[in-house]
This record gives structure tokens, C-alpha cells and sequence, in this order.
């Protein structure tokens, strides 16, 4: 490992101070090709140098707009697609050189949850098949199959009657439960939820958030909680990294990033959350931007932000500003800070 | 489905069957693996619903009559046809030569024919009538019955399996695997498979019967398999050879069909779903890929063994496949064509049986095409439950 690498990770192991990290993200590049008639036209930077670190039982938000790249993180982390750069370190290891049996070991440790529960059950598998078919793919032997995935099923708040029908029998929020509980089915450490509530009704949402932090509390488990719903990042993480156009552009302690949001764009999306008491509404001081984010095919020179930042400056379209610790933990992409 | 919602269903008679036999299944596979009907429950549910639907397709029932009946002629044809296939009833009574349908002929005690062939003396009516050896012609077309099946589900075992797996593999893999699968297939593709398959059919047989020669057993095997006399072996080379140059030419349309089908379901979050938790790639794609893919393959499987019993008799009728005594519609038609118009039964007959064949695998799978694909079927149901 060349020196200046191993000073970033060391940077990114301090990112949160007092906070052992469970999974350390260094510099992690998604180029997607883009193929014209014969030749590749160009990239889309789907994530373009995203580094942080999730501490260990806690829980990482990671919100942006559609097309920031907060979904390909979450993949990127568990592999499902190949990186174009970067590296991911997983308990200490990196996970990038894994393969057959190691990788196979890394499934067991880590799990996700999507975000459409009509679409990530087979449809043609019953639900004794889909949560028993993790311990099946890794032989693991327990003695009465039946009564452990029951156990699992009473935990996400399923029972015996659903054990052996099939996912078009189930409710949006039951489907949930079902792929929450084929996530839990080797006892993992770690955890993507890839926006597990946005496709819910309100009432289904709390309850899938409550038996989520319900788990996590109970196996001590570590979350990456992908997003674009504030309000429920803000229930559910004790960190955040808000994303946009496959950078990373403010993180820290959710607390923190609420009430003092650091970077123009941040501040942009809290001010667009909607606030019931028209009395607050009005005295609020709102920030907000104009124009549609730009095409990643070909983003802005400089910081990526600044066509639609009140706050630009000369600088901010020539060079790339650093994560710049405003407070301790609390990390801010942008050029104001110096 | 939950047991009131099934009370609504207006059960016909065929239901009521459909019920008896698979709830008599589920019993019985329960007794011998205690716990099964309770785990699969939801599954024969389903499957009496897909059975429920075809009941309710009338060109469904019929193909589906039309090919339960050929079926039945294929395995006890051969037990019930009133003469060999290859017995020259002329050496009995002249008559038979070339006879029209319904003639009468009269075998004579102590004559060759009781004597040397062993058949009863008596008088026999020839319903379909006999081609210019004075052989039965209804017999015969019982006989080609198994002839037809055999051929057409040799073919439909190996052909289909074949494309099928190089479809999985080519649209799963992609990239430099996917593009020379599809290649290969192309070349094939871009041969008209019928005259490939002559090609193949004329080269085959030498090397066929060299090997049939080597391994006795395979041979026989074979010979009771078409149901045929042990001194027709050396046709057999023939019938191999036919079966061999159909699963060349029969597997390039299932990779195409597959690859397309499976391109789309592999983008499935569920198949992504069976990735994170580390399914090994075989596991995703036979048991999360093939079965969400296999409704239309089943269509395509069904209509197909309708197309392998027509290409075959095609086949038979350009001299290829069946040589002479061997019986096979194809080949009837092709003997009889010299006596057209004379001897009009002897092509419209066998013409008319592989016409019924085929029809009844058309109209089944274009049912099946209804009942299977998830958007029709619902609106089965739904009549069915409208009916109420």
C-alpha cells in the first residue's frame, strides 16, 4: 500500500471520532459506460471519489436526489457491481480482493434490503423458500429448517400461517417483512437498506422503521441507510452523508447536519422539507436553488454544485473543494469554509 | 388463495376431476413424505387454478383430447392393430391389393397365409383399406402413431434441452460467451432447417448403423422402443439418423427465445436478491431464472412437438427417415402418391391422422399460451368468478 493511500484510509478511520468503523470507503469510483454507435461515447459518473466510514452498530443515512449515486454505493459495498476504482474495507479487509469462498463468506456477513418488496421476492418461490434459501446456499445445517425460519418470520411480525404461501399473497409492507427477514437469516453484521420504505403507506413506513431499529438494537447490527426521505433518515441515522452527482458532499453526526447544515446544498434540502405549522413556515429563512441537476454524462468543472450554488464564487468553478472539517466528525465539501 | 375466495368458483365436472385426482395426489405423496401437502399447499392451489383455466378453454380440451388420443394409439397401437405392419395380405386374397376401405377379404384354412404367417382363416374388413402389397392400411397407421410419438419425443428430450441451457448460459454470462453462443446459433439460423436436416439425414445413416451394430443392446432397445420386428433392424440406422439431424437443427430457435427471455428476468431485483445473499450462478439460473421464464418455453415446447411430428413425416415423405415396410405416415403418403388419385385412402388417411396430430399440440399450445401468461389467465378467473 503506497504511503498516500494508507494516509487517506487513516483519515477516513478518524473520520468520527470515538467510532471503531465496521466498513471504511476509500476514493470508490462507478464509471457506467455509455456506448454510442461503435465506439463508448463517455461515462456516467455514477460515484465519482466517495470515501467515509460506518461506525460499528450505528447507522450511516446516505441521502441525495434521484441520480446522485446512492444506490450504486449501497452496491458497490456489497458487490453486486464491480467498482472502477477505489477501495472498501470490510471489518478491516479489503473486500475488493475477495472471491469464491471469501466472498461467499462476506455475503454471510453482509445483506440488503431493497427498496421494492414487488419486485425482490421470486415470485415463484414460497416464503418458507426465500428466507430458508440463504442457509441452503451456505450449508448451514440447523435441525428443524421449518422452526427456524418460523422464528424469524414471529420476529419480523409474520406467523405460522404465512410460512408456506407464495409473495403475490402478501401486502407491500408483509413483503417487506418477508425481505427484512431473508436479510436477518445469517445473523450478518452489516446491512444495506436501499430505501426500504418509499414505496410503503405512511402508517407501514413507521412500522417497517420501528422493527428495523427494533433488530439493529437487538443483534447489534450496523445499517447503511440509503434515502431520499429526510425525515426518515433523520429517525433512523446517527450519521448522515448527503450526496450529489456521485460526490459526497457534506457528512456527520445527524444531529449535527440538521441543525447546522453546513454546505449550500444541504441547507438547499432541509429547507425544502415541509414544515406542518404555517406560523414556523412563514418566518423560516429558506434557501433555494434553481434549475435541474446537471447531466452526470458531464459534470460541472470544479465544485459540481456551483451552476446552481447562491453562494459562488470564482474558485468554486475551477477547483474541486476537499471534505473540510467544520466541527469535530462533521465534514463539509465547499470553499465557504476556508 | 384462501378458501372462501375458492368457494366462488362455479366448479364444472372437469373441476370436480381435476380436484378428486390431485387432492388423491397430494394424499398419497403426503403418506410417503409426511409434511409435503402442507408446504406445497399453495403450489397444487395454483396448479388446479392453471387446470381450471385450460378447462375452460374449449379448443384447449380439444387439442388436448386429440392429443391424449394420440398419445394412447402411440403406446398400444402396436397391441391392438389387426395385422403386422409389414403383413402383404395380397398372399392371402388377391383382393387386397390395393382394396378401398371396407373391403372384406377371406383368409382360407391351410392356405400361406394361416399357415406360414399364423393369421386366423376367417374373413377380415379392411376400415381404411391396404396399399399395393395389400398391407392393412389402419394397422399401419396405428403403427406409425408410435413411430411419430417416438421420433417427436426423442427430439423434444434432447433438442430443446440443449438450446435451452445455451440460451440460459448466453443471456446470464453476456459478453464474449453470449456473443459466440450467438454466433453459432446464427449460422444455424440462417440455414433453412428442414434442408440442413435432409443434409444431415442422407449423411448420417452409415455411421449410425456402425454404431448401432456395435452396441446389440441399444439396438434392440431401439426395435421395441418403435415397436418393430427384430428382422428390421437394418431400417433402424434410418429413424437414428432422422432423430439425430432434428436435435442439430432443433435447439437454435430455444438459445434465441431463452437468451431474449432471460435478459430480461436476470435485470430482476430478486435475481440480484439471490446474488447478495451468494447464490452460486447454476442455482440462480435454474432455480430463479428458468422458472419465472418457463410458461412461454412450455408454449413454445408444446407447439414445437406438433412441428417435430410434421418435419418428421415431411422427412419420411422425401424418402428420408422410414424405409420401406416400416410404417410412418410420412412414408404412406409418399408409397401411396403413385395410386393418387385410385387409391385416394391411402394419402388421405395418414394424411388426415398427422393433420389431427398436429392440430390437437397447436391448439393445446395455443391455450396453454392463454392459461400460462399471468395477464390472460387473471382474466380466466375472473370469468370464472363472474359466474357466480
Amino acid at each position: 500500500m503506497s504511503e498516500n493511500s494508507s494516509r487517506a484510509r487513516e483519515s477516513v478511520k478518524r473520520m468520527f471520532p470515538g467510532e471503531q468503523p465496521l466498513v471504511e470507503v476509500l476514493n470508490l469510483k462507478k464509471y457506467f459506460p455509455v456506448r454510442g454507435l461503435i465506439f463508448t461515447r463517455g461515462y456516467v459518473k455514477a460515484v465519482d471519489g466517495v470515501s467515509f466510514s460506518i461506525p460499528k452498530s450505528k447507522t450511516l443515512g446516505l441521502v441525495g436526489e434521484s441520480g446522485s449515486g446512492k444506490t450504486t454505493v449501497g452496491r458497490l459495498i456489497l458487490r453486486l457491481i464491480e467498482p472502477t476504482g477505489g477501495s472498501i474495507y470490510f471489518d478491516g479487509r479489503d473486500i475488493l480482493k475477495l472471491s469464491g469462498r471469501g466472498l461467499k463468506a462476506f455475503r454471510r456477513r453482509a445483506q440488503i434490503v431493497f427498496q421494492d418488496p414487488y419486485m425482490s421476492l421470486n415470485p415463484r418461490m414460497t416464503v418458507f423458500d426465500i428466507v430458508y434459501e440463504p442457509l441452503r446456499v451456505h450449508g448451514i445445517k440447523v435441525e428443524n429448517p421449518q422452526e427456524y425460519v418460523l422464528k424469524l418470520l414471529y420476529q419480523v411480525g409474520l406467523n405460522e400461517t404465512h410460512l408456506f404461501r407464495y409473495p403475490h399473497e402478501f401486502s407491500g409492507g408483509q413483503r417487506q417483512r418477508i425481505a427484512i427477514a431473508r436479510a436477518l437469516a445469517l445473523n450478518p453484521e452489516f446491512m444495506v437498506l436501499d430505501e426500504p420504505t418509499s414505496m410503503l403507506d405512511v402508517s407501514v413506513q413507521a412500522q417497517i422503521l420501528n422493527l428495523l431499529k427494533e433488530i439493529q438494537a437487538k443483534y447489534n447490527l450496523t445499517f447503511l441507510f440509503i434515502s431520499h426521505d429526510l425525515g426518515v433518515v433523520r429517525y433512523m441515522s446517527d450519521y448522515m452523508a448527503v450526496m450529489y452527482l456521485g460526490k459526497i458532499v457534506e457528512i456527520g453526526p445527524s444531529d449535527k447536519v440538521f441543525e447546522n447544515p453546513a454546505h449550500p446544498y444541504t441547507k438547499a434540502l432541509l429547507s425544502a422539507i415541509p414544515i406542518p405549522d404555517p406560523e414556523v413556515a412563514r418566518t423560516r429563512s429558506r434557501l433555494t436553488i434553481k434549475g435541474e441537476p446537471p447531466s452526470p454524462l458531464n459534470p460541472p468543472r470544479g465544485c459540481r454544485f456551483h451552476p446552481r450554488c447562491p453562494f459562488y464564487m470564482e474558485k468554486c468553478g475551477l477547483e474541486e473543494p476537499p471534505l473540510i472539517e467544520v466541527e469535530k466528525g462533521h465534514w463539509s465539501a465547499c470553499w465557504l469554509h476556508v | 388463495m384462501s378458501s372462501e375466495e375458492r368457494e366462488v368458483y362455479e366448479k364444472k365436472v372437469l373441476d370436480k376431476l381435476v380436484d378428486l385426482l390431485l387432492d388423491n395426489l397430494t394424499h398419497a405423496i403426503d403418506r410417503v413424505r409426511p409434511g409435503w401437502k402442507v408446504r406445497n399447499e399453495a403450489r397444487v392451489e395454483e396448479f388446479k387454478l392453471t387446470l381450471y383455466a385450460l378447462n375452460r378453454s374449449p379448443p384447449g380440451l380439444l387439442g388436448l383430447s386429440l392429443v391424449s388420443f394420440f398419445i394412447l394409439i402411440a403406446l398400444i397401437g402396436p397391441y391392438i392393430a389387426p395385422f403386422s405392419y409389414d403383413m402383404p395380405l395380397v398372399l392371402c386374397d388377391r383382393n387386397a391389393y390395393l382394396a378401398p376401405p371396407g373391403t372384406i377379404i377371406t383368409v382360407k384354412e391351410g392356405s400361406l397365409c394361416s399357415e406360414v404367417y399364423g393369421i386366423k382363416p376367417g374373413n377380415y374388413t379392411l376400415i381404411l383399406g391396404a396399399d399395393d402389397y395389400g398391407r392393412d392400411l389402419f394397422s399401419r397407421i396405428l403403427y406409425g402413431a408410435r413411430t411419430s410419438f417416438v421420433v417427436a419425443v426423442l427430439v423434444m428430450a434432447i433438442g430443446p434441452l440443449i438450446g435451452i441451457t445455451l440460451g440460459l448460459i448466453s443471456g446470464y454470462r453476456g459478453g464474449s460467451v453470449d456473443e459466440t453462443i450467438m454466433r453459432i446459433t446464427d449460422v444455424f439460423i440462417a440455414f433453412p432447417g428442414l434442408i440442413l436436416a435432409i443434409a444431415f439425414s442422407a449423411v448420417l445413416p452409415g455411421r449410425v448403423s456402425e454404431i448401432l451394430d456395435m452396441f446389440p443392446p441399444l439396438a434392440s432397445a431401439t426395435l421395441s422402443l418403435f415397436a418393430l420386428k427384430p428382422e428390421h433392424v437394418g431400417a433402424l440406422a434410418n429413424l437414428v439418423s432422422v432423430i439425430i439431424a432434428l436435435w442439430i437443427v432443433w435447439w437454435p430457435g430455444y438459445t434465441r427465445i431463452v437468451r431474449g427471455m432471460v435478459l430480461s428476468a436476470r435485470e430482476n431485483v430478486y435475481v440480484e436478491a439471490a446474488r447478495a445473499i451468494g447464490v452460486p450462478t447454476h442455482s440462480i439460473l435454474f432455480r430463479h431464472i428458468l422458472p419465472n421464464i418457463l410458461g412461454p418455453i412450455l408454449v413454445f415446447l408444446t407447439l414445437d412437438f406438433g412441428g417435430v411430428i410434421l418435419v418428421e413425416a415431411g422427412l419420411s415423405f422425401l424418402g428420408l427417415g422410414a424405409v420401406p415396410p416400416i410404417a410412418d405416415w410420412g412414408r404412406i403418403v409418399y408409397d401411396g402418391a403413385e395410386y393418387f388419385p385410385r387409391a385416394w385412402w391411402l394419402v388421405f388417411f395418414p394424411g388426415l391422422a398427422t393433420l389431427l396430430a398436429v392440430l390437437g399440440f397447436n391448439l393445446i399450445g395455443d391455450s396453454l399460451r392463454d392459461v400460462l401468461d399471468p395477464k390472460t389467465r387473471r382474466r380466466i378467473e375472473f370469468r370464472v368468478k363472474g359466474k357466480r
